[in-house]
């Protein structure tokens, strides 16, 4: 499902403009990093899609939705949102009522809503834990419990806010190959986060807001090389690409492996010279 | 320090005042509210004593705001209440059967006047005394630690209460929680809005005691603070001095109430 | 300065035991660095440092934590304030809420410890200079951002000047800029010499550029124990599901296609590996 923002603007009450003119097209099946520092607008950007704000000016798209058609409810059938936080949404007794929670709201039949609920508990790797108090577990946990409640509502949208914030290696890692899955289901995806390597691993498109614009809008491995560009939005550089450049190695590697096959690459090229 | 305190900062010598005498101030406006005789003397109270403690405490404009924000409503209902429900000789004017008369009138603002010195009183002290000030010396006084911090920490957390119920709505309506509708649907509302709120509440609460260890506050043995209270014994007499007229007005009204 | 023995804790309530025969001794002024996979007993082993478990907690403990030549468990959580300090993740909940200025947070614990009045001032002026929060002295702390509220709560147990500075995961919540700040701290305390640090830690890259040792956490147990250069660049880190720094990754790649030569150990941070692969 395509989502596009079109031209839009976005004030708060108190007076201050936290989006000043976007556009945005997102094409259906699209994975986009959204990057920039604190207040540069990224949460308020994606709070226009499911409906949680609306423009002040200029209007936004859920496939043929606009969204001020429709409550932020009626946007969770296409928009599933991860928030920072799970603290603020944890209310159910057992993980497993909580992350059926979202899919019973949305009116799937209650066969449907085991089926989600187990089939999102397994992706997290807390299918052992279904019948737990949430508040039983420690917070990394939670945080994956959150994530399985947002991908049981299997929505073709999904909005990722710092979802890697608090975890390991290895839940790192998890939270990648869900993303990757997502994208191989053909979902769009949209992924706010301040681990530039992190989002190097799953996105294929990155933006970088700083002062509620847009500096950069395109393929990832493009956006995340140019340093003078990042260093504005006061954002740091993936960590290969720092390290290409303190070599000064031409190219964009984004992973270990990206990295060392420029090196390689280069070596190659200056043994011939 | 804005924060969301009423608490206004200014060089007042009203402000340098000794929490506890304003407190006795307080308490002495709240007998005045309660054994005041008519409403001639609550308004006098009010415009010859406390409007000009407030100029004195440089907070003129905010005291009248918030006085009269407050008590207008209470003006309105109870004339209107009183107005028709209590007996009275002189009719004003009648609505079908119900009679507004002057005495009932008069009736009903007098007891808006109580509220309105009561009020007064309770607006001088917050306006001009810091908070943390009020409890420190209270707690020189004898109140319980604990129940200090109790005190000033809501005053503080209360609000993040609010945000967070606010974050609480959002995250609860982007799974599909959908607000509003008829009676029923909106106490259904109440469990997944106040469930996280509570809980997450019930967490940092364990986190904040924990913090609070951390910085020695269950160490017994005398504390000792940053902030200076300045008293003086023209102040301990100011103390005495109102609590005898307050005494004095409570004896005046119980007599004449017996006569 | 601080060591363990044979120490293992058991939560109320709960059949494991969240550590399990630790053994470890650190001495005055040393930085050492904690990692572990989630839920291997970090925030446990800061917990039993800082006087928390069992005093707080409640829960089983065996074996013997010191502090110095003092017994911990004979200490109570108010002896131990001042002495070993702890600051945690979150850091709206590390902020008293019983002061309205940060001058007044930072002085909180100084009240509370008793001291006289001109050197609590002192102290929370040289606090306030030290951490940089200078000008935020009159600011509420509640209206401060993260990173901001992390330094207020780092400065008001600093200000009680504890021997023993136990920092669990103080930036995972921040942002960037957050980050930054939090570290250029810790680095300074930790160069002053005068504060043992202890700090819980998932970015290998930072623990590589301060601490002098690091000890691997796994379910409950200490599994490594060495020099931050030959711990962070283990092999095993990534058994035990802490992964490595993607410099590790790319020489560790590199090596084994013969593109540089063998280093003794991988390189951790940006510097070594552009050493290496120069």
């Amino acid at each position: 499902m395509k989502v596009k923002v079109e031209r839009v603007s976005f004030v708060y009450h108190s007076g201050v403009r936290a989006l000043d003119s976007i556009d945005l097209a997102i094409s259906s099946g699209e994975t986009v990093a959204i990057v920039g520092e604190n207040g540069a607008g990224k949460t308020t950007l994606v709070k226009l899609i499911n409906g949680l704000l609306r423009p002040t000016a200029g209007r936004v798209w859920v496939g043929n939705w606009d969204t001020k058609d429709f409550t932020t409810a009626q946007l969770a059938t296409r928009v599933g949102f991860l928030f920072q936080n799970p603290d603020e949404q944890l209310f159910e007794r057992s993980v497993e009522r909580e992350v059926a929670f979202g899919p019973r709201n949305l009116g799937f039949s209650e066969a449907k809503v085991k089926a989600k609920t187990r089939r999102a508990l397994q992706q997290v790797g807390l299918l052992d834990k279904a019948q737990v108090n949430p508040y039983d577990m420690q917070p990394f946990e939670r945080k994956l419990l959150a994530l399985a409640s947002t991908l049981a509502m299997d929505t073709p949208v999904l909005v990722f806010d710092e979802p890697s914030i608090g975890q390991d290696a290895a839940g790192r890692r998890r939270i990648q190959r869900i993303l990757a899955g997502l994208h191989k289901l053909d979902r769009t995806l949209l992924l706010i986060s301040h681990d530039l390597d992190f989002c190097a691993q799953v996105a294929t498109r990155a933006v970088v807001m700083a002062g509620g614009r847009l500096l950069a809008d395109g393929p990832i491995s493009k956006v995340f090389s140019q340093t003078e560009l990042l260093a504005q939005a006061a954002v740091s550089p993936p960590q290969m690409v720092r390290l290409a450049q303190r070599l000064k190695l031409p190219g964009a590697p984004l992973t270990p492996r990206q990295f060392v096959h420029t090196y390689s690459a280069w070596r190659n090229r200056r043994k011939r010279t | 320090m804005r924060g969301n305190l009423l608490y206004l900062d200014k060089e007042s010598s009203l402000h340098q005042l000794h929490p506890l005498s304003k407190l006795a101030f307080t308490f002495f406006f709240l007998i005045c509210a309660a054994a005041l005789p008519g409403l001639d003397w609550l308004l006098a109270a009010y415009f010859f004593l406390l409007l000009p403690l407030a100029g004195w405490g440089q907070v003129t404009a905010p005291f009248l705001r918030s006085s009269w924000a407050v008590i207008t409503p209470f003006v309105i209902s109870l004339s209107l209440i009183q107005g028709f429900f209590t007996g009275g000789e002189t009719v004003l004017f009648s609505l079908g059967r119900f009679a507004f008369t002057f005495e009932g009138w008069l009736a009903g603002l007098t007891v808006a006047a109580r509220i309105l010195v009561a009020l007064g009183g309770a607006l001088l002290l917050t306006l001009t005394t810091r908070p943390d000030a009020l409890m420190q010396a209270l707690t020189q006084r004898g109140l319980p630690n604990s129940l200090a911090y109790i005190v000033l920490s809501s005053i503080q957390i209360f609000p993040r209460f609010q945000d967070r119920a606010q974050l609480i709505l959002q995250a609860q309506q982007a799974r599909g929680l959908e607000t509003g509708g008829n009676l029923v649907r909106r106490l259904k509302l109440l469990v997944p809005l106040s469930g996280p709120l509570i809980l997450s509440s019930i967490v940092d609460v364990e986190e904040r005691a924990m913090a609070l260890e951390a910085r020695g506050f269950s160490r017994p043995g005398r504390k000792t603070s940053l902030l200076v209270l300045r008293d003086s014994q023209a102040q301990r007499l100011l103390r005495f001095v109102l609590l005898l007229l307050g005494l004095g007005l409570i004896t005046l009204r119980v007599w004449t109430l017996f006569q | 300065m601080i060591s363990l023995q044979d120490f293992s804790y058991r939560y109320p309530g709960q059949q494991h035991f969240a550590l399990q025969q630790l053994n470890l001794e650190i001495k005055a002024g040393q930085f050492c660095g904690f990692i572990g996979a989630n839920g291997a007993g970090k925030s446990t082993l800061c917990y039993a440092l800082s006087g928390f478990a069992p005093h707080f907690f409640r829960g089983e403990v065996r074996g013997r934590a010191w502090l110095g030549k003092k017994n911990i468990s004979d200490l109570s959580l108010a002896d131990l304030a001042g002495e070993v300090g702890l600051v945690f993740q979150n850091a709206f909940n590390q902020i008293s809420g019983a002061r309205f200025t940060v001058r007044g947070e930072i002085a909180f614990g100084l009240e509370n410890l008793g001291l006289a009045r001109r050197r609590i001032v002192t102290r929370v002026d040289e606090v306030l200079a030290l951490m940089d929060l200078a000008d935020l002295a009159d600011r509420s702390p509640y209206e401060l951002s993260g990173g901001q509220q992390q330094r207020v709560a780092i400065a008001s147990i600093l200000a009680m000047q504890p021997k023993v500075l136990v920092l669990d995961e103080p930036v995972s919540q921040l942002d960037p800029h957050g980050t930054q700040a939090v570290f250029k701290i810790i680095e300074m305390i930790s160069q002053r010499g005068d504060t043992t640090v202890v700090l819980v830690e998932h970015k290998l890259e930072w623990l590589a550029a301060y601490a002098d040792r690091v000890i691997v956490l796994d379910h409950g147990r200490l599994v490594m124990d060495g020099t931050a250069r030959a711990v962070l660049a283990s092999a095993d880190l990534v058994k035990l599901g802490i992964g490595r720094t993607l410099y590790s990754e790319a020489a560790d790649l590199a090596r084994n296609k013969k593109l540089v030569s063998a280093p003794s150990h991988l390189p951790v941070t940006l510097n070594q590996a552009q050493a290496l692969f120069q």
